[in-house]
């Protein structure tokens, strides 16, 4: 017998949630309105970002090309977005000074989403026709199919720089110590918390958890991106004020915060 | 130009943050029937990462690259192992599932087993005690690879409690802080990429 | 050089040879060390044991051939103790490498235990779509999977009577390397309600401990130190058990490196030198 069809409209068990997002969509319309005002705000150094110009010179110096990877992730995996906006800028970069660049691609819509972005940075730096065709290409959907192919690369070809920026698994270590065993500059971003102390460990600069979100604000200083990570700290203090606020409460008998913050 | 796509994205975008908070037995089948497009766009994707795969190799083959008998042997194997799939299908008795088991599984197994060597040659390299950060990093590396197997137990009884509670509360802790720094990440980006802010999506560099 | 530089600057290839040593030989020579099943994977073992006569577990094997030395044990073992419950199995996989693992694993496990296809256990095979299917089984099983992996109809498969949707199942575990286990944590213990009890890899196994406190997980079985404790409890000898010695041997190696490599360190230092390791000895670079 077939479960019985929900004829509700609005689930009570979620206005926690839609709480949160409206909370922080206020957060953001002040902010934008405070960046705005004041035409930039404050957000700290992050130096795996500011390694990544060091980076593409060293390798525009030693004549080697620099290899990009985006992840595992799909188009749906935020940190492949941030990977995206982040390889905008080191294209341009790229472009700008003559280097070259490698992105082997673990999905094919990121592929085709990648190969537009670098192109666009090549046009936008006067050098449209500098672009290497199959220097964004796809390699293979399949994990470690799609390792033994990128180490292979970095064995071979010897980049002078290894930037790891999107959603990876299980083959961080493996490309990272592979990078460092060809004596590569390495940077690392990822929202993936298991896998942050393998690049902590195997990479020369890594950003962690939330800090690759903040690069496309970092790296253009727009206004209106720059309130988004505002926002973003905004909201941290609010959790963590309601988190304590709490616990505080429930020590004095008194759950129904506690109950209302509960997801279901 | 981008407009009508940056539209696309908020509509659809918001139509499903909307229908989150609806548990309507109708908009959780326009939900469910939005995942199945997703799926069908990706199928449609994997043709053109054929087509890349064999762009790149055929150019390596061309021009004789170095390591060019590699992507022929690439080649021929995506085009026969590809016509074996779709003339003989991929179940149990099949070439295809044949070739899966004795070849790609194996080497997919291997590949993950070589992990424990590099965890091994990270590891030395780089648990050193530099300075105090550093030095809590490999002391709790240390007690907590020898607490989490059996000789952990036979050295002391008390181990395997102990990094239970190393598990259950600092690391615990930090992953809790670093998991809501990340999901704000996600949601502020998100919401940047449904409300136009982010648009490097459209294979935009800006 | 000194002996200090020189251990700081040790060929890789020789920590390799360590490892390779450390594992092979305890499987070549077993020890069979102690395990101690711990108040998760006791938590998991439990919920299965409590499960009257009859009950239909849904047991979705989310992984590939990379994990499968961690994850393929959980299974067996996981399957054997329902079949000894005389636990009514519906396996399943959300990965397209999954059948070519699951489908030996459930052959494997139900002759251990004597039972017969169809009538003890039904395997649905692969099914694309993760969360697709997770939530197309709340309305439909069969709509998802119309034939299980033989070909055969479900409406003429014994164990499928009466079942076809999470209505008619009394536990989902799921067994996965992947974000797989978020939505079946998002789908099948939240919405939908269902008992859910999941074993991952060691890696990502503390990911879920939050889950465990907030009950939307009822046991958590990680990595192969957990499989092997489940086996324990089952008083089953498997792969997992059989891998724990080696697993605690190369442990014990890289410890053993990590703290040689600090002294090394620390003489170095005493010595003049800054601890930055030279070229390694014919290494590469």
């Amino acid at each position: 017998m077939p479960e019985a069809l929900n004829t509700d409209w609005f689930d009570p068990t979620r206005a926690n949630v839609l709480v949160g997002i409206l909370l922080f969509l206020t957060f953001l319309l002040i902010n934008i309105l405070r960046a705005r005002r004041a035409g930039t705000l404050y957000i700290r150094p992050l130096p795996g970002l500011t390694a990544l110009d060091e980076a593409i010179g060293r390798a525009t110096e030693m004549g080697k090309p620099i290899l990009y990877m985006p992840g595992l992730g799909d188009m749906s995996e935020v940190g492949t977005l941030a990977s995206i906006t982040i390889m905008g800028r080191v294209a341009r970069k790229v472009a700008d000074l003559g280097s070259s660049m490698q992105v082997p691609c673990y999905d094919p819509v990121v592929m085709t989403i990648m190969d537009g972005v670098a192109r666009q940075a090549y046009r936008e730096s006067g050098r449209p026709d500098d672009f290497p065709p199959g220097s964004v290409h796809y390699v293979s959907a399949q994990q470690f199919a799609y390792v033994a192919a990128v180490t292979g690369i970095m064995i071979r070809e010897r980049p002078a720089a290894n930037i790891y920026m999107g959603s990876f698994y299980a083959e961080s270590l493996f490309l990272a110590e592979t990078g460092n065993l060809t004596g590569a500059i390495q940077i690392a971003g990822c929202d993936k918390v298991t896998q942050l102390p393998f690049f902590v460990c195997a990479c020369d600069y890594t950003l962690l958890g939330e800090e690759l979100f903040a690069a496309s604000a970092y790296i253009g200083r727009e206004p209106v991106q720059l309130a988004t990570i505002a926002a973003q700290d905004w909201a941290k203090a609010t959790a963590a004020i309601l988190i304590v606020a709490a616990l505080l409460l429930l020590a004095m008998g008194r759950p129904e915060l506690g109950h209302f913050l509960q997801t279901s | 130009m981008y407009l009508g796509p940056v539209l696309v994205t908020f509509a659809v975008g918001a139509a499903l943050i909307v229908l989150f908070f609806v548990p309507h037995h109708q908009a959780q089948a326009v939900n469910a029937e939005i995942l199945e497009w997703a799926t069908i766009v990706y199928a449609f994707a994997l043709i053109l990462g054929s087509i890349s795969l064999w762009n790149t190799h055929a150019r390596k083959v061309r021009h004789r690259i170095e390591g060019w008998p590699y992507s022929l042997v690439t080649m021929i194997t995506l085009v026969a192992v590809t016509g074996l799939g779709v003339v003989f299908g991929t179940a149990e008795g099949t070439a295809v599932y044949a070739i899966y088991q004795s070849v790609n599984s194996p080497l997919a197994s291997t590949m993950f087993a070589l992990l424990a060597f590099f965890i091994a040659s990270a590891a030395f390299r780089a648990f050193r005690a530099r300075n105090l950060e550093a030095t809590l990093l490999l002391v709790t590396a240390v007690l907590m690879m020898i607490g989490r197997v059996s000789i952990g137990e036979f050295i002391w009884p008390g181990f395997p409690a102990f990094t239970e509670w190393l598990l259950d509360v600092p690391n615990l802790a930090a992953k809790r802080a670093i998991a809501i720094g990340v999901g704000l990440g996600a949601v502020s980006t998100g919401l940047k990429i449904i409300l136009g802010i982010e648009r490097s999506y459209l294979g935009r560099s800006n | 050089m000194s002996w200090a530089q020189r251990l700081l600057s040790v060929d890789r290839r020789i920590i390799f040879v360590l490892i390779g040593l450390g594992t092979a030989i305890p499987l070549l020579m077993p020890v069979n060390l102690p395990i101690t099943v711990t108040p998760r994977v006791e938590a998991a073992y439990q919920t299965i044991d409590t499960l009257p006569e009859g009950s239909r577990v849904l047991i979705s094997m989310d992984y590939e051939p990379d994990t499968m030395a961690e994850l393929n044990p959980m299974a067996i073992a996981i399957m054997r103790h329902c079949f000894r419950k005389k636990l009514k199995v519906i396996g399943m996989t959300l990965y397209p490498a999954g059948p070519g693992l699951v489908e030996p694993a459930m052959k494997a496990a139900a002759a251990a235990e004597g039972k017969t296809r169809n009538v003890d256990y039904v395997f649905l095979g692969y099914k694309s779509g993760f969360q697709t299917v997770m939530i197309g089984m709340g309305e439909s099983i069969r709509q998802q999977y119309p034939v299980d992996f033989y070909k055969t109809p479900l409406d003429s498969i014994p164990v499928m009577r009466g079942v076809n949707s999470y209505a008619g199942i009394d536990l989902v575990v799921n067994l996965t390397a992947s974000s797989a286990a978020d939505y079946w944590i998002q789908f099948a213990a939240s919405r939908f309600k269902k008992k859910l009890v999941l074993g991952a890899t060691a890696v990502m196994a503390t990911d879920y401990y939050p889950y465990l406190s907030s009950r939307q997980l009822l046991g958590l079985i990680g990595g192969m130190k957990g499989a092997a404790e489940y086996e324990k409890r089952m008083d089953l000898f498997g792969d997992a058990r059989r891998g724990m010695d080696a697993q605690s041997l190369v442990h014990v190696i890289v410890s053993l490196l990590v703290i040689l490599g600090n002294v090394a360190l620390f003489a170095s230092r005493r010595s003049g030198g800054d601890g930055t390791p030279a070229r390694p000895l014919g290494g590469p670079r």
